[in-house]
């Protein structure tokens, strides 16, 4: 019975080890010439349309979209096509999981066709897609520099001024929450690593480097524990809101006045007028509270486009990728129908009147282009996954217990270590 | 009405209650406009159901009744097969004996202890093998094996088809396809309604496995394409009233499937067959 | 008791219900035991890099033997989510089954009115989509919109987080009660269903009671439905998985870990790591089949009722 058992096993792993071996060993396909298919994956809203309008222009090179949904289920699904070798020709990329695409051999390096844009682009932005070597790994499309947004009508019942420093942000927060104990000035997230890594930008940190050819890895760096114990402390006294975002209880806390700010980035409105209908033409935008110096800002989310490494057009899809994010009329459609706010210097130039929500705010858009001026970014690592993992469970703890987010943030930084260590790539010492 | 039958009618009622209540949340929410959505208290009606449902349908062309046709088309043809490979299978399990019969069972339900969150990718990758990923296939091929539901079969089976009944039949010289179409299908009637509902819902509700085998968002069945309107990436906002008024239109197929099927239910096919 | 039908039966049946398995067989082969050998392949490999990582080559897949294993095993993380797993399928398990079997009764039972109404009812949280679980049960258990909290409210409880690390495996657990006591108690039903009235009538006759016959006759007469539900709970309790990563996102009070099959999940699609989900996967199989098998040899007996005609 057992022997029985155990043949059957053993046929079976025989047969998936057969699948395997054949499923692995991609080598670069041949490139085809003439008219060609391209199939594009994005999540941003009304692609088809922009598509169309590729389309008839360029009847050699057809683009078809197929809409996905964002997050982290995104980039598996991409990860897991592309091993299977289905992989899109064109996919939407977000700038931190660009180099887990990379190291996955996922996407192809194009700088001899990318190379040329780079004018268009700053450099703070331009390096998230060459992640500091000379490859280029695809074009940034959007990106996402962060601002304070606080409403106005209730900055002035609450007889407070817009924060100019963090300390300031700190003293106005007891203020609001001691007039009223429902009421906060803002929020702290441990749901989402990617707003925690903009405001650490902003410090001037960099979690990861590439120094030689090694990574140097610097979750728990200086800059990074000023802004975590900055948040601890402010999480500790009970002046911040600690309830997770993009819950209805945050949507109707945000509606209701419960929240006087938000520390957010340039999509917001977009979110804002479909979640807190009630508070339009009362938010404004400001920059971010400054640690003291220069003016600077991070950068919360934000994507680019790469070419698959399985594709046969990869001198197509680049063309297309090309016209998208910087030619104006397409820039233009993708302000108006995919909510994109361009990372090309022109397309941003290419706006002009404010969002409707924002009707109260006439020069929304020049204060978001001087703000996105100083935004720095830094590079990503290629386990971006496994330290935002690790931020939210050491995070949602730290919050839980109101123990050290130094502590939280150095358990982050270890996890991070190690799951590199594990996967055999240099660590710099 | 006897007298007595209150307290279990009591007990039902305070279940169905308990059950219903969040069900009656989705309704209730389907009728709210975006505005009214994180405002109003979660059961006070609101006033944006015809806009939710012409914005649904406007949205994207109509891709969402696309959508339905999917998932109408995955689950009603994957439950189908589905019920017929479980019942033919469960019926021989029950009542023949033969070399293997305790193996094989055992191998089908030790199936069952591999979750199929982990299944889901080596199937993928096996079905892109044969170039069928991204098909319709792809979706219904690996609904329609539910070791469950062949258990479900063995048990029903077991229960329903009288060993006597059978005999009868063979020593009449019917052959074994006959008895199965004649005796034991019509016998198992209410068993194979359960089976099929089931496999239905499940295939209806599934997400994980046409969320890794469909790139093409035509193809999507309702899970996977009101996820994209969930789910939309970091930048744009979730369109949360057309999730909840789609998720509600979901379910009323399901509740008019059930309602067909109930009144298989209520026949006792069992009743005659043997008495003299 | 499994009565032998050998014989002139037997000779007779001859090929036939290996023809009536072939298909679910060869389905099997295809789509579960290929994927499972396929897991099993992986799992004693890994991918390794160089370097940076990001250029040609630089990455390989190698043979690790039980390396994933062992870090599955040696994960004190993985084991602390077995504890809570636990005492979360103990509650569920005996809550779920429990009202299943009743309702399943009761309907059942011939004075009852509305059955109809509460079969259906019963049954739909079945039928609600996973995709809009997070906002309902956010609804639902989130203080300023949620209907539970204004009926403590209206009784005088106020301040009870439903989802503080106290009270979230009540949540979840309702959450699961929720949503599965339709399906077990269809399987039972129907069941009850197959069963002839007239096995009741000599009951009835003697003056025994609705309570009577359900408990002295009923029950075990669906023996083998009532062994089929619990064994496959077992195996869905302790593979939980959909309702903390459902409850997750409104909480503080779980982790991405918090049980066994949510490490796999995060592996596989979330960290990228395939070959530890498949290691875990395996791992958390094998440890399924305990409880599993020890409850079927308990009740072998009972469970399968061939030949009691």
């Amino acid at each position: 019975m057992l022997s029985k058992r155990l043949a059957i096993v053993v046929s079976a792993v025989l047969t998936g080890a057969l699948v395997a071996g054949c499923t692995s060993g991609e080598q670069a396909p041949q490139q085809q010439t003439g008219p060609v298919d391209l199939t594009f994956w994005t999540w941003a809203p009304n692609m088809d349309k922009i598509a169309e309008v590729w389309n008839a222009a360029h009847p050699n090179i057809h683009v078809t979209v197929s809409k996905q949904a964002g997050g982290d289920e995104a980039a598996a699904k991409f990860l897991t096509a592309a091993k299977a070798g289905n992989a899109p020709d064109i996919v939407q990329a977000e700038y931190q999981m660009l180099p887990s695409f990379v190291a996955a051999e996922a996407v192809a390096d194009l700088k001899g066709e990318f190379s040329k844009a780079k004018a268009e682009f700053s450099d703070g932005i331009w390096s998230l897609v060459t992640l500091g070597t000379d490859a280029v790994y695809g074009l940034p499309q959007d990106s996402g520099p962060m601002m304070l947004y606080y409403r106005t009508d209730l900055f002035t019942q609450y007889g407070i001024q817009v924060p100019k420093t963090w300390a300031e942000y700190a003293s106005a927060a007891r203020a609001v929450h001691a007039k009223d104990s429902t009421v906060y000035l803002g929020g702290f997230s441990s749901k989402d690593p990617g707003w925690f890594a903009g405001l650490s930008q902003q410090a001037g940190a960099n979690w990861w480097a590439i120094t030689g050819d090694a990574w140097k890895v610097g979750i728990n760096d200086d800059a990074s524990k000023k802004v975590a114990d900055f948040w601890g402390g402010l999480v500790k006294e009970g002046i911040v809101d600690t309830q997770a975002q993009w819950t209805p209880e945050w949507n109707a806390a945000l509606n209701n006045g419960k929240l006087l700010s938000w520390a957010s980035a340039v999509w917001a409105p977009g979110v804002l007028s479909s979640n807190a209908p009630n508070g339009k033409g009362k938010w404004a935008i400001a920059p971010l509270p400054q640690w003291g110096g220069q003016q600077a800002s991070g950068f919360w989310g934000g994507s680019s486009m790469a070419v698959a490494a399985g594709s046969k057009a990869k001198k197509q899809a680049a063309e297309f990728i090309t016209w998208l994010n910087t030619d104006p009329k397409a820039m233009d459609m993708l302000i108006k129908d995919a909510a994109v706010y361009p990372a090309a210097k022109k397309g941003q130039e290419l706006l002009t009147q404010a969002p409707d929500y924002f009707s109260n705010q006439a020069d929304f858009w020049k204060q978001a282009t001087t703000i996105s001026g100083t935004a720095r970014g830094f590079t990503f690592g290629p386990n971006v996954n496994v330290a935002y993992s690790a931020y939210k469970d050491a995070f949602d703890k730290a919050v839980q217990n109101k123990s050290s987010f130094t502590e939280a943030l150095s358990s982050m930084h270890n996890a991070t270590v190690a799951d590199m260590q594990k996967s055999g790539f240099k660590l710099a010492s | 009405m006897k007298k007595g039958g209150l307290a279990p009618t009591a007990l039902l009622l305070l279940g169905a209650l308990y059950c219903l209540l969040p069900v009656g949340w989705v309704l209730v929410a389907a009728t709210k406009s975006r505005a009214e959505l994180f405002t109003s208290a979660a059961f006070a009606p609101g006033t944006g159901l015809m806009g939710n449902l012409s914005d649904l349908s406007a949205y994207r062309d109509g891709i969402f009744w696309r959508w339905m046709l999917n998932t109408a088309l995955y689950a009603g043809l994957g439950a189908a097969l589905s019920t017929g490979v479980s019942v033919v299978a469960g019926y021989a399990l029950a009542k023949f004996a033969f070399r293997g019969r305790g193996l094989m069972f055992n191998i089908l339900i030790g199936g069952i202890l591999v979750p199929s969150v982990v299944l889901a990718i080596p199937q993928y990758l096996l079905l892109s093998k044969v170039g069928l990923a991204n098909t319709y296939w792809a979706v219904l091929l690996p609904s329609i094996l539910n070791p469950y539901s062949i258990y479900l079969a063995r048990i029903y089976a077991a229960a329903a088809i009288p060993d006597a009944l059978l005999e009868a039949g063979r020593i009449d010289g019917a052959g074994e396809t006959h008895l199965l179409r004649v005796v034991a299908l019509p016998l198992m009637g209410p068993g194979m309604v359960t089976i099929f509902l089931f496999q239905f819902v499940a295939i209806w509700n599934n997400f994980l496995l046409p969320f890794i085998m469909l790139a093409d968002d035509g193809k999507f069945p309702l899970t996977v394409g009101l996820y994209t309107l969930l789910v939309t990436g970091a930048n744009q906002p979730a369109l949360y009233n057309l999730v909840i008024t789609g998720a509600m239109l979901s379910i009323i197929p399901l509740i008019a499937l059930f309602l067909t099927m109930q009144r298989y239910w209520r026949t006792d096919l069992g009743d005659g067959s043997v008495k003299s | 008791m499994d009565s032998p039908r050998k014989g002139a039966r037997g000779a007779r049946a001859g090929a036939v219900p290996y023809l009536f398995l072939a298909p679910a067989m060869v389905l099997f082969a295809l789509f579960v035991a290929v994927p499972i050998g396929y897991t099993i392949y992986l799992s004693l490999r890994r991918v390794r890099f160089s370097g940076l990582g990001l250029g040609r080559g630089s990455r390989t897949e190698i043979f690790v033997g039980l390396e994933n294993y062992k870090a599955a095993l040696q994960d004190p993380e993985f084991w602390a989510g077995w504890v809570r797993v636990l005492g979360y399928s103990i509650l569920v398990l005996t809550l779920m089954l429990g009202l299943a079997l009743v309702f399943a009764l009761l309907l059942d039972s011939v004075k009852i009115r509305f059955g109809r109404f509460s079969r259906i009812a019963i049954f739909l949280p079945y039928a609600v989509p996973g995709v809009v679980a997070t906002l309902l049960w956010g609804f639902l258990y989130l203080p300023s919109l949620s209907p539970i909290h204004e009926t403590l409210g209206l009784l005088g409880v106020r301040g009870i987080d439903l989802l503080a690390p106290g009270t979230v495996v009540y949540s979840m657990a309702n959450v699961a009660i929720w949503g599965g006591v339709g399906f077990n108690m269809l399987v039972l039903y129907t069941q009850l269903r197959a069963i002839p009235r007239e096995y009741y009538e000599s009951a009835r006759l003697d003056g025994a009671g609705e309570l009577a016959i359900a408990l002295r006759v009923k029950v075990p007469m669906i023996a083998p439905a009532i062994v089929l539900t619990t064994i496959f709970s077992i195996i869905a309790t302790i593979q939980v998985f959909t309702e903390p990563v459902t409850l997750r996102p409104i909480t503080n009070a779980l982790s991405s870990t918090w049980s066994p099959l949510m490490r796999v999940y995060r592996d596989a699609f979330v960290t990228g790591d395939l070959y530890s989900a498949a290691a875990t996967s395996i791992i958390i199989a094998l440890i399924s089949l305990g409880p599993s098998l020890g409850f079927l040899r308990i009740v072998r007996r009972r469970a399968f009722g061939e030949g009691q005609q």
